[in-house]
């Protein structure tokens, strides 16, 4: 128990760290290796919580994709972020006033946290976690049986952000040879041809 | 493990929309032509239109369904047609606006109908997660959509706006989700509903659902969260500022009403609070702002702000016949900016689409219909008698006065009077100014008929009031239990 | 019949004013003139019917207003006094509008003038015929509203727009007494029908009755306000400054409103309420000074004046006042009865003046005129008529009737009688003075017109000379024909029950038996008077700039009339013009206008500014903002939670 308590505290702590170096990094290539630390260190915490599939789902997709794809973008678009940040930090001690006294209220309103009965009650009942199933099984039987509705929306936001990423960035390039097989082939010979008589010493 | 795969027939309305989206842009893609766009959008009308016989083929009664993840009911079905109504026009709206300008493309239909159908999902969720995950659905479509003439700086800068600060009010709601489901154990609305009825809720519940409000308010525009409103209606294209303004709008104070009345309906005496400080904020702004306008686009915006205000004044009562005042009020509404838009689309000077509300000047005289019509819109949105926008009011007012929130329905109708100004400047600048010169001829059956029909609904209100005020009485009691 | 004798001038009206464009002139005039001369027979035959035979007839037409207690009907009533006023009425309007033909031939609006003068009859018939005192208020407003619209006729004339407006303003303050009167009436009888009202009457002589705080007995204040409202109307002391301005209306409606009929209104008033001021003798008394001291007032003005309708117009003010005193001493049928050969002679002398204004082009200063009777035989033997009744000539009609109006104040035997009789008598004598003055400064003498004008003087057309003739046939013929019945022997038959006297009040009975000399003294004044106008101004022409220099501080008095105008504009006017421009410009522009519309809409302005500038465009704002109200939102809940 002692070990899982260090660990908890380590990766917890280590996760907050990291957030909080994604925002101050000045070179916003390390604020993105920062993100990958943190999201690693948050897998840990997911290990510790007996969640292991959800672990390697988030080290796979969003540190083996997505924030890879991200260290790319940041790499090849060349932002100066400093520049960029400039109108933000006049206001930043007005921002650090706001966002203080709201963390200040939220520590406040988490210190006085007391689950009421009921509340025990209807977290523990829609969790069917049984023991001899594994992780992956679990989520699979909740995702398409509970969560079946939602888990297809799901689904149709990845669609929107594909058909939006083409909509608003693919561009029918007409300065450029495409070969297309279905026009070569429709061709006909009344297309491209023109039969015309040639009477001798007339010229066309 | 005795969860089997639930009964999909309640969503069927959605899961219709969803595939004809689908079908339609499988058929957009290999489609050639040159009026492909438009044939697709037609069919996206009859896509609604299948949907919204779907939708009320359900009837009033409330049923729960799908693991407590969405319920179809009277309020649902009444607010879900009015979406479809309202996604339909912008669709009709759209067709001659992009052709025109050069981004007539299929994929205009087809994100409309994706991002109706997270719009239904929203009025139908029962549970946080399938409201967030409908309201993602819509929003990402929106965004899509506010940056759909991506070559034009202010169209991309609507979008880009929109989606950052749309990304910020998720997370807020999402953040005052998770904080719900700790506080009270549960994301389901009738399990809320229950656990809230047995014992009090706690603080940090409250601040659990402050945050909810938050990030809903976002999405109906209600101040203080309202500031993307005037950048994207502006910049956006104007048939997808016509969208903005009618569907969204409706669904997200749908959920609105759903999430506050119906899961938090035990906490009204917390919650009202919230309710009348935006609501009071966005009337007064909403007049405010908008007398200093010049261009209509910007001026429909804060128009809406205060419109948004007023149904707010409707949910702050929290009684049914405020839930009926909201429902009158969003159809009266619906029309009267259907009708806006299709006149402000109708702006075009020398094949250019002009925004100023000085180019309206002397519209009466070259354009005697149009400005006709527009003149009714105007006098509707000012509410005054007898067109259909008194009425909306009316309801919202009585309605505050049966709550005793008297000095929220003298806000109101203070600050109707000073956004009477606005509206009434319209219609003068219309009469009186000297012309401009005239619009361009042509403006398109479409559009004469989808001008015609929100003009008569607005001028023949008084006249037929039954349909909507008795659908709306009907369906704004599913939302109180017992 | 009854309902066309009142209607009739309305349809006139009607037509005339609202298709004059379509039937012109020459429709429009023949339109009036028909609707009244047919309402003028139906008037004779009426009184013939009503008055002669006694057959009172009372046409309900419909219910006005039917809330709680109060019911008011349209009703026309016809009792002798109404039938009276009705045949008056109309034959004078006919001969108006016959009149009006020729005299306003030369105007550019011709169908609106038939349209005024026709529906100003439709209104005097309906005060007459009143059977309620809110019919009477209706006929009354209705008959000031058209004085106003005929004395400004000529509304490019800034004189005639000031003089209208005048006479509607001082109207006012005496229509507010009648208004006040009438509430009166209603708070004391609870109804506003004559019939209830006159039946109870008797039951309510001395009754308290608290008014601004005092108690007073009920009836004299009742009828003091009411009379206030005649005073208005009927030019009376204080209130008659509007009557001589009302002049610069056209010429016939100073004959036919401002002589004939809707000055005497207030007399009528009076004479149809006599069931109720004979139980408020200090009220009566009220009426009889205000009578005598407006008969010696006027008349006195009336010698200094220049202006020949401004004479005339003193004229008509001081035979009013005869009728009040009359009236004040219970000698209401003699009041009547001078009413009616005053609007005669009246009409005539008006309509006699506006042709010799024709004739002079236009010229109303009789300094201006002179030595035009040959030119005008017709004009000059008419005005003689005229002036011979006014004086109280025997055998002209003023003589019978303002003969038996001082036999009556002398007979009363009370003070204010007797003090209403000499003034009467000096009036008497002021009277003949002024009115040979105008003969003799008019007619006779050397022309003191230029060549010009001298030339072009003629006689008046037709159309113009035969509604005089016919007046002064009454003029003439009026006193004599009707004193029998008015105030002779066949009184009693004649009135009936639309006049009450009390017994003890029985003036016109005591006048009868007056001694003799109390008869004659007023024709001698009369003589005297033309006397001494002969020796002023015909044979020693001299004679009047001594005595208006010798006397200048009393000639420049009555020049000026008094002073009253001079007097209102230094009380009434000029402070409240000071007041109206104080709340103008300090209460409305900058405090209410300040702080309300001007006020509030500056603000919403700036307010609006602030709200747009909000939107700065940048979006880490947009952000803050919101974030701002989140941390609002929560802040406010957690101070609520620990407050609580």
């Amino acid at each position: 128990m002692i070990v899982q308590a260090i660990c908890f505290y380590l990766f917890a702590a280590i996760t907050v760290a990291s957030g909080v170096m994604v925002i101050a990094a000045r070179n916003p290539v390390h604020s993105v290796l920062f993100l990958i630390l943190a999201f690693f260190n948050a897998a840990g915490l997911f290990v510790l919580a007996g969640a292991e599939f959800l672990a390697l789902i988030l080290v796979i997709v969003y540190v083996g994709a997505v924030a890879v794809l991200f260290l790319f973008v940041v790499m090849m678009l060349d932002i100066n972020f400093v520049e960029l940040r400039q109108g933000a930090l006049q206001y930043l001690p007005v921002g650090a006033l706001v966002g203080l006294v709201l963390l200040v209220e939220l520590i406040l309103v988490f210190g006085a946290w007391v689950a009421g009965p009921e509340v025990a009650q209807s977290i523990a009942a829609p969790l069917p976690l049984a023991t001899n199933v594994t992780n992956t099984a679990a989520l699979g039987q909740l995702l398409y049986t509970r969560y079946v509705y939602v888990f297809q929306a799901s689904g149709m936001i990845l669609l929107v952000a594909m058909v939006g990423a083409i909509v608003l960035t693919l561009r029918a390039r007409t300065d450029v040879r495409k070969q297309d097989i279905n026009v070569q082939v429709g061709r006909r010979r009344a297309d491209t041809l023109e039969i015309v008589k040639v009477r001798p010493r007339q010229g066309v | 493990m005795n969860d089997a795969l639930p009964s999909f027939v309640p969503a069927l309305p959605e899961m219709f929309l969803a595939a004809s989206a689908m079908v339609l842009l499988v058929l957009g893609a290999f489609q050639r032509g040159p009026h492909v766009a438009r044939e697709i959008g037609w069919l996206g009308v009859v896509a609604l239109a299948v949907t919204a016989a779907l939708v009320m083929s359900f009837g009033y009664e409330r049923k729960v369904s799908l693991y407590g993840m969405m319920v179809t009911d009277g309020f649902g079905m009444f607010m879900s047609v009015l979406t479809l109504i309202g996604a339909g026009f912008a669709i009709v709206m759209a067709m001659r606006f992009n052709e025109r300008e050069g981004v007539a493309r299929f994929e205009y239909p087809v994100l409309v109908l994706l991002s109706t159908t997270g719009m239904l999902m929203m009025i139908t969720a029962n549970d946080l997660i399938s409201l967030y995950v409908g309201l993602e659905l819509q929003n990402l479509a929106l965004y899509v959509i506010a940056s759909f003439q991506r070559d034009q700086t202010r169209s991309s800068e609507a979008g880009l706006k929109y989606f950052v600060l749309g990304a910020l009010s998720s997370g807020m709601l999402l953040y005052g989700a998770s904080m719900v489901y700790g506080f009270a154990g549960s994301t389901n609305f009738d399990t809320l509903a229950h656990t809230l009825e047995a014992s009090n809720a706690s603080i940090g519940l409250i601040i659990g659902i402050v945050f909810v409000a938050v990030g809903l308010a976002f999405k109906v525009s209600a101040v203080p969260f309202h500031m993307w409103t005037p950048d994207v209606y502006e910049g956006a294209p104007t048939p997808a500022t016509a969208f903005f303004s009618i569907a969204p709008k409706t669904a997200a104070l749908a959920l609105f009403v759903r999430v506050m009345i119906y899961a938090f309906g035990e906490l009204v005496d917390q919650w009202q609070q919230i309710i009348m400080a935006i609501s009071v904020a966005s009337m007064i702004l909403g007049a405010l702002a908008a007398i200093n306008q010049r261009n209509i686009k910007r001026l429909m915006a804060y128009s809406s702000i205060g419109h948004v205000g007023y149904a707010l004044i409707g949910l702050a009562a929290g009684t049914p016949a405020g839930v009926r005042g909201i429902l009158v009020y969003m159809a009266i509404y619906v029309f009267m900016n259907i009708g806006t838009f299709g006149v402000i689309l109708c702006m075009r000077r020398e094949g250019r689409l002009v925004e100023g509300i000085e180019d309206l000047a002397g519209l009466a005289r070259t354009q005697p219909m149009l400005a006709a019509a527009l003149a009714i819109f105007m006098f509707s949105m000012a509410g005054i008698p007898p067109l259909a926008g008194f009425f909306a009011k009316f309801y919202i007012f009585m309605a505050a006065i049966d709550a005793r929130l008297f000095w929220l329905a003298v806000l109101g109708v203070v600050t109707s009077v000073v956004g009477a100004y606005y509206y009434v400047r319209i219609v003068k600048i219309m009469y009186f100014d000297e012309p401009k010169g005239a619009f361009d001829p042509g403006i398109g059956r479409e559009m004469q008929a989808v001008v015609l029909i929100s003009a008569m609904v607005i001028l023949f209100f008084i006249v037929f009031p039954s349909p909507i005020v008795g659908a709306a009485e009907l369906a704004s009691a599913t939302l109180f239990p017992g | 019949m009854t309902v066309a004798a009142i209607f009739l001038p309305l349809l006139g009206a009607f037509i005339a004013g609202f298709f004059g464009r379509w039937i012109g002139d020459r429709g429009a005039q023949i339109v009036a003139c028909t609707g009244v001369a047919l309402a003028a027979a139906f008037g004779v035959t009426l009184f013939v019917d009503v008055a002669l035979d006694g057959h009172n007839v009372t046409t309900q037409l419909f219910t006005w207003l039917d809330a709680g207690d109060l019911q008011v009907q349209w009703a026309l009533r016809f009792d002798t006094l109404s039938a009276t006023m009705v045949a008056m009425v109309t034959v004078i309007s006919t001969m108006v509008h016959v009149y009006s033909v020729g005299y306003m031939a030369h105007d550019s609006s011709v169908p609106r003038f038939m349209a005024y003068l026709s529906f100003f009859t439709f209104f005097m018939l309906m005060l007459v015929t009143a059977d309620n005192f809110l019919q009477m208020f209706f006929g009354w407003e209705g008959v000031g509203l058209c004085s106003y619209l005929l004395i400004g006729f000529w509304y490019d004339r800034p004189t005639a727009n000031a003089a209208a407006i005048k006479a509607f303003v001082v109207n006012r303050v005496g229509d507010f007494g009648f208004a006040l009167g009438i509430f009166a009436v209603y708070a004391l009888f609870g109804s506003l029908q004559f019939g209830a009202v006159f039946d109870a009457a008797p039951n309510f002589a001395h009754t308290p009755f608290i008014f601004l705080g005092w108690q007073v007995d009920a009836l004299t204040v009742t009828c003091i306000l009411l009379f206030v409202g005649a005073m208005g109307k009927s030019a009376q002391l204080g209130l008659h400054t509007w009557l001589p301005d009302a002049m610069e209306g056209p010429t016939p409606v100073s004959a036919l409103i401002h002589a004939a009929t809707m000055v005497t209104a207030g007399v009528f008033m009076v004479a149809r309420l006599s069931p109720l001021f004979e139980y408020a003798p200090t009220a009566l008394a009220v009426v009889c000074v205000i009578g005598g001291s407006t008969a010696l007032f006027a008349a006195s003005i009336g010698m200094a004046q220049n202006d020949i309708k401004r004479v005339i117009a003193y004229s008509t003010c001081s035979q009013l006042g005869y009728m009040f005193f009359a009236a004040g001493v219970s000698a209401y049928s003699a009041a009547i009865f001078h009413l009616m050969t005053h609007a005669f002679f009246k009409a005539l002398l008006f309509l006699g003046a506006g042709s010799v204004i024709h004739a002079m082009s236009g010229e109303q200063d009789m300094r201006k005129m002179g030595g035009i009777w040959r030119l005008v035989p017709v004009t000059y033997v008419l005005m003689w008529i005229g002036s011979l009744a006014l004086a109280g000539i025997p055998p002209f009609a003023g003589y019978f009737s303002k003969d038996m109006i001082l036999e009556a104040a002398w007979a009363s035997g009370s003070r204010v009688g007797l003090y209403a009789f000499w003034l009467g008598i000096i009036a008497a004598f002021l009277t003949a003075f002024y009115s040979w003055r105008l003969l003799f400064l008019t007619f006779h003498g050397k022309p003191r017109a230029d060549a010009e004008v001298m030339h072009h003087v003629h006689e008046s057309p037709k159309v113009m000379i035969l509604p005089l003739v016919v007046l002064a046939a009454g003029a003439i013929f009026a006193g004599w024909l009707g004193y029998h019945d008015f105030v002779g022997e066949g009184r009693e038959s004649f009135w009936r029950e639309s006049i009450l006297v009390l017994p003890d009040h029985a003036s016109i009975e005591a006048a009868h038996h007056a001694p003799a000399w109390v008869g004659e003294l007023p024709f001698a004044m009369g003589v005297l008077g033309i006397a001494v106008a002969w020796i002023a101004y015909i044979w020693r022409p001299g004679i009047p700039g001594v005595v208006a220099r010798s006397l200048r501080p009393l000639y420049l008095f009555l020049l000026n009339k008094w002073y009253f105008d001079e007097l209102y504009d230094a009380l009434f006017v000029r402070p409240v013009m000071a007041l109206g421009v104080a709340f103008w410009k300090r209460g409305d522009g900058a405090v209410i206008d300040g702080l309300g519309p001007d006020g509030v809409a500056s603000v919403t302005s700036r307010l609006s500014v602030r709200a747009s500038r909000l939107q700065t465009g940048y979006l880490y704002h947009y952000a803050f903002v919101m974030l701002i109200g989140v941390v609002l939102l929560v802040s406010w809940y957690l101070l609520r939670q620990i407050g609580s």
